[in-house]
């Protein structure tokens, strides 16, 4: 897409020379997110200072019907913010403000651009913290998290981000500048708050979030246990579920995760285990320890080879080390990955394991796991040589056998990293072409000339584009119209 | 209209079913809504029944009024017309509980008693308890987001709605959302229906997230000197390691309809965990208020029925008020400055919220309507708003009972009402902004 000089002079004079990326060097930094499969280097990328700026270049962009993609951190997985189709591109890294601290009414109020832990890391030593918290947390931003409703180890017990945003203040694709909800628990209307969260800036550019902040506990107890197969460990979580505990987090590393983990970091975890849990628990001090020994007693009753309990915050960070670096150890195992983000219900997950070894022998792959089993939210890492044509196909057929089986247990194509480019086909496999009519129309309220991250979370129909057909009640024959 | 009453019997009839649509007198009157009969109430036993009588509607030109338990009628405008009551009362199944995964799908008719029941077994709730919530449907609930104490833990019905089926106004059945605990695929559609009314469609089926009961719980009683010392002891329990499920602010009148002794004040607070940890909490409870210069009573849970029954029943007139926690003393001031220092109320509400619930018996909407527009004024700069959440229709004709919305917001609003019901066929005029 070429952007005309004039276009371009407006752009400076909206958010200045020191605003505005136009080199091929500059603009290929922002050409993907961390799913490096799906490249798009924008024509222009702009980094406004505030909300009217972004609307500025809302408006303009719409009048020159040039897409706007926004970007946060660029720490997605899911070839989200990128430019499919070229355009503009709004990075928020310089809005990045905390702008309100609320403690005495438990919430905040930050632009986008915050890094997500550096909200926490304002409140912690009050006794506060931001609940959600995606393994990227150090880099991604809130307002990238709030555009894929990012989730977590802890969003067992605290919910993805959706269950701690009050209000947004938004750009909409329409260019108007909204306030959707605030500080008071409810406002009359319909929860446009609810909606917004997770369109993946295909509604609009958000330029301010208040969250809600939630009290540290008095106790977090955390532990180990390690089990002979990924199976066991997946009874072991629906019995600990059954017993009356939401743990905090509840997360599982498989064989080849271990190995890969214990030869880099040094966590410990245990040799010849062919699947750990680690299992969190936080809360009253007396409720912690109560539920702590529940859990490990369960975990024994459940055929656990060893079970240890952290006894003080080095040990807790410890065991949680590995965890934490799991990504980065994956790269021992293999060059390149295919990851996945399917949910299954919890119960299912014994099932869905025995499919995985299933499909991973079928096509001769490594497939690693580590992933939150408290709510059966799956990242298998798919491995394959990126050198060799042959194993990246059965890597991809692979992924698409894994999605399927999850899907046919009643499960979900993605349960924390959102949709993107990279998802998108995949969600007829879960709604109806009714379902994926309402939301394209509901998208439409907010984008009416669809310039917002196009390409992303909407499938495109191959017949009628992304409209969709809705089906309308058939009636029984000889019925009076 | 394009077709006349006796038609539309006849065509209600074809959908469903002789004894699924009745134009008798005693029964259109039962379903009148602020006064206005409908010509037919529709009773349908399936969604694919509820389709066919919304895609009639929609053809037609016929207004529908939604209803569940009928217990939250007298929520927003009063209608203007009904051509239809639409009584899903007969949706009643429990179709998928599946206690393993703490997910269950029901019907939109179901009451909330009657799942609390299918759940007690295996010892899980649906921490979901807006007044008066054993007889109230789910697809209600749903339907005017209604929340009681519980929300304070375990959050309202957005955040525990995991997928819904709706039918459209033109009688699409349409699904968002997903059956599992954790899915971010596609929009939150289930999040946009909570709370509209039944004005963007009907729902029909809701996958909901379950919790498990808590093994004891313990309810205690702090009567305190008045709205500052109330307030006080909140901001104190909010910033601690407290983890109460419930934490109610009652003023001098709840205290009185609940039949608890006299104070200028009272918190309720209620804990739920193992029994050592009840303890516990209670310990430190107790030790707070002893630092406030009062003491904790013990309650049995008998308590919260009676509040439930209080709530649900007491005053012609309820005004949600939503302010901040940290504005809450002041708000019972512009509450009690607003309604007359004489005036008979009860005020309860979620206090780590903001929330506050006032229950009076108005008989003047004169005085009445400009006691709310103050406060409106009050909670604006919270952004928050005062909803009437029952009144007599007299009141609600005078004053808008959702008070205003941020006209961006509400031009989105407006926008989606447009797309999804062009033909202005659900709950027409009822809702925000003439929606």
């Amino acid at each position: 897409m070429l952007l005309s000089p004039a276009f371009l002079d407006e752009l400076r004079g909206i958010v200045g020379a020191d605003g505005l990326v136009l080199s091929t060097e500059g603009r290929m930094t922002y050409e993907c997110d961390m799913h490096t499969f799906y490249k798009g280097a924008p024509d222009a990328v702009v980094l406004p200072l505030r909300a009217e700026q972004v609307q500025a270049v809302a408006k303009l962009c719409r009048r020159a019907r040039v897409p706007i993609v926004p970007r946060g951190s660029g720490t997605g997985l899911i070839g989200g913010a990128m430019a499919a189709q070229g355009g503009v591109m709004v990075s928020m890294t310089r809005m990045a403000a905390v702008l309100d601290v609320d403690l005495p009414n438990r919430c905040a109020t930050v632009q986008p651009g915050l890094i997500n832990l550096w909200l926490t890391h304002a409140v912690a030593e009050r006794g506060w913290f931001f609940a959600p918290d995606p393994s990227s947390q150090m880099v991604s931003s809130i307002g990238g998290n709030v555009s894929t409703n990012a989730g977590g180890p802890h969003c067992l017990k605290y919910g993805i981000t959706t269950n701690h945003v009050l209000g947004l203040e938004m750009v909409t694709g329409a260019g108007e500048l909204v306030r959707l909800g605030g500080k008071a628990a409810e406002r009359p209307g319909y929860d446009l708050t609810g909606a917004a969260v997770g369109s993946e800036g295909t509604f609009g550019l958000v330029t301010a979030i208040t969250v809600r902040l939630t009290h540290t506990s008095e106790a977090v107890k955390t532990a180990l246990a390690a089990f002979r197969s990924m199976v066991d460990a997946s009874e072991a979580v629906s019995a600990i579920i059954a017993a009356g505990m939401i743990p905090a987090a509840l997360e599982m590393l498989d064989e080849a995760i271990i190995k890969a983990i214990n030869a880099g970091t040094g966590a410990g975890y245990p040799e010849g285990a062919g699947a750990v849990l680690l299992i969190e628990l936080d809360g009253p001090r007396a409720e912690v320890e109560t539920q702590a020994e529940r859990a490990a007693a369960i975990c024994r009753e459940r055929g656990a080879i060893s079970v240890s309990v952290a006894r003080d915050d080095a040990e807790r960070a410890l065991l949680w080390k590995g965890r934490k670096e799991a990504a980065g150890a994956v790269g021992r195992l293999t060059a390149a990955y295919l990851l996945q983000d399917a949910v299954v219900p919890r119960s299912k997950l014994p099932q869905i394991m025995r499919e995985l070894v299933a499909i991973a022998e079928r096509h001769r792959l490594l497939i690693a796991n580590v992933f939150h089993a408290g709510d059966g939210n799956l990242h298998p890492l798919i491995c394959y040589d990126d050198r060799n044509p042959d194993e990246l196909a059965r890597a991809k057929q692979a992924n698409e056998e894994l999605l399927h089986a999850c899907i046919a247990l009643g499960g979900s194509v993605t349960g924390e990293h959102g949709i993107g480019a990279d998802k998108a086909q995949s969600l007829p496999l879960q709604f109806a072409e009714s379902d994926l009519n309402f939301m394209y129309r509901l998208r439409g309220a907010f984008d009416p000339d669809r310039l917002m991250n196009p390409g992303k979370l909407l499938p495109t129909h191959p017949a009628c584009g992304e409209g969709f057909r809705p089906a309308r009640p058939v009636l029984p024959a000889g019925t009076w119209v | 209209m394009s077709v006349t009453t006796r038609a539309l019997g006849d065509a209600l009839r074809a959908r469903l079913g002789p004894d699924g649509a009745t134009d008798d007198p005693a029964a259109r009157a039962a379903a009148a809504v602020d006064g206005c009969q409908p010509s037919w109430v529709a009773r349908p036993r399936s969604l694919e029944e509820t389709a066919r009588v919304l895609a009639l509607a929609h053809d037609e030109g016929l207004v529908v009024l939604p209803r569940g338990s009928g217990s939250a009628l007298a929520l927003g405008t009063p209608p203007e017309r009904a051509d239809v009551v639409l009584d899903l009362a007969r949706l009643d199944a429990i179709l998928e509980y599946s206690p393993d995964d703490l997910t269950v799908t029901v019907q939109a008719g179901v009451t909330a008693g009657a799942l609390a029941a299918a759940l007690a077994g295996p010892r899980q709730t649906l921490p979901l308890d807006p007044p008066g919530w054993s007889r109230r449907t789910l697809g209600g609930i749903a339907a005017t987001a209604a929340s009681g104490p519980l929300r304070l833990r375990y959050g309202a019905m957005r955040d525990l709605l995991l997928g819904v089926r709706f039918i459209q106004a033109d009688g699409v059945s349409t699904w968002g959302g997903a059956k599992v605990v954790k899915s971010v695929t596609g929009y939150d559609v289930p999040k946009l229906l909570v709370g509209s009314l039944g004005t963007l469609g009907v729902i029909g089926e809701l996958t909901l997230r379950l919790h498990p009961l808590p093994e004891t719980e313990a309810t205690g009683l702090l009567l305190l000197r008045g709205p500052e010392a109330a307030q006080e002891m909140v901001a104190r329990i909010v910033d601690s390691t407290l983890q109460p499920n419930r934490l109610e602010w009652l003023d001098a009148g709840a205290l009185a309809a609940c039949g608890l002794p006299a104070a200028p004040a009272a918190l309720a607070i209620s804990v739920g965990s193992v029994a050592p940890a009840v303890r516990a909490q209670h310990a430190a409870i107790a030790e707070a208020a002893a630092a406030a210069g009062t003491r904790v009573e013990t309650v049995g849970p008998a308590f919260w029925r009676a509040y439930d029954r209080v709530l649900a029943e007491t005053g012609n007139t309820v005004l949600r008020v939503a302010t901040l926690t940290s504005r809450l003393s002041a708000a019972m001031a512009a509450i009690r400055s607003a309604l007359g220092a004489d005036a008979a109320m009860v005020v309860t509400g979620c206090a780590p919220l903001g929330l506050l619930r006032v229950a009076v018996d108005g008989s003047e909407p004169t005085r009445l309507g400009q006691a709310i527009e103050r406060l409106r004024g009050f909670v604006a700069e919270d952004e928050g708003g005062v909803v009437i959440e029952r009144a007599p229709v007299a009141l609600r004709t005078r004053v808008d009972p959702w008070g205003s919305v941020p006209a961006g917001a509400l031009e989105l609003m407006r926008t989606l009402k447009r797309e999804f019901d062009p033909g202005r066929s659900l709950n027409p005029g009822r809702f925000v902004g003439g929606i």
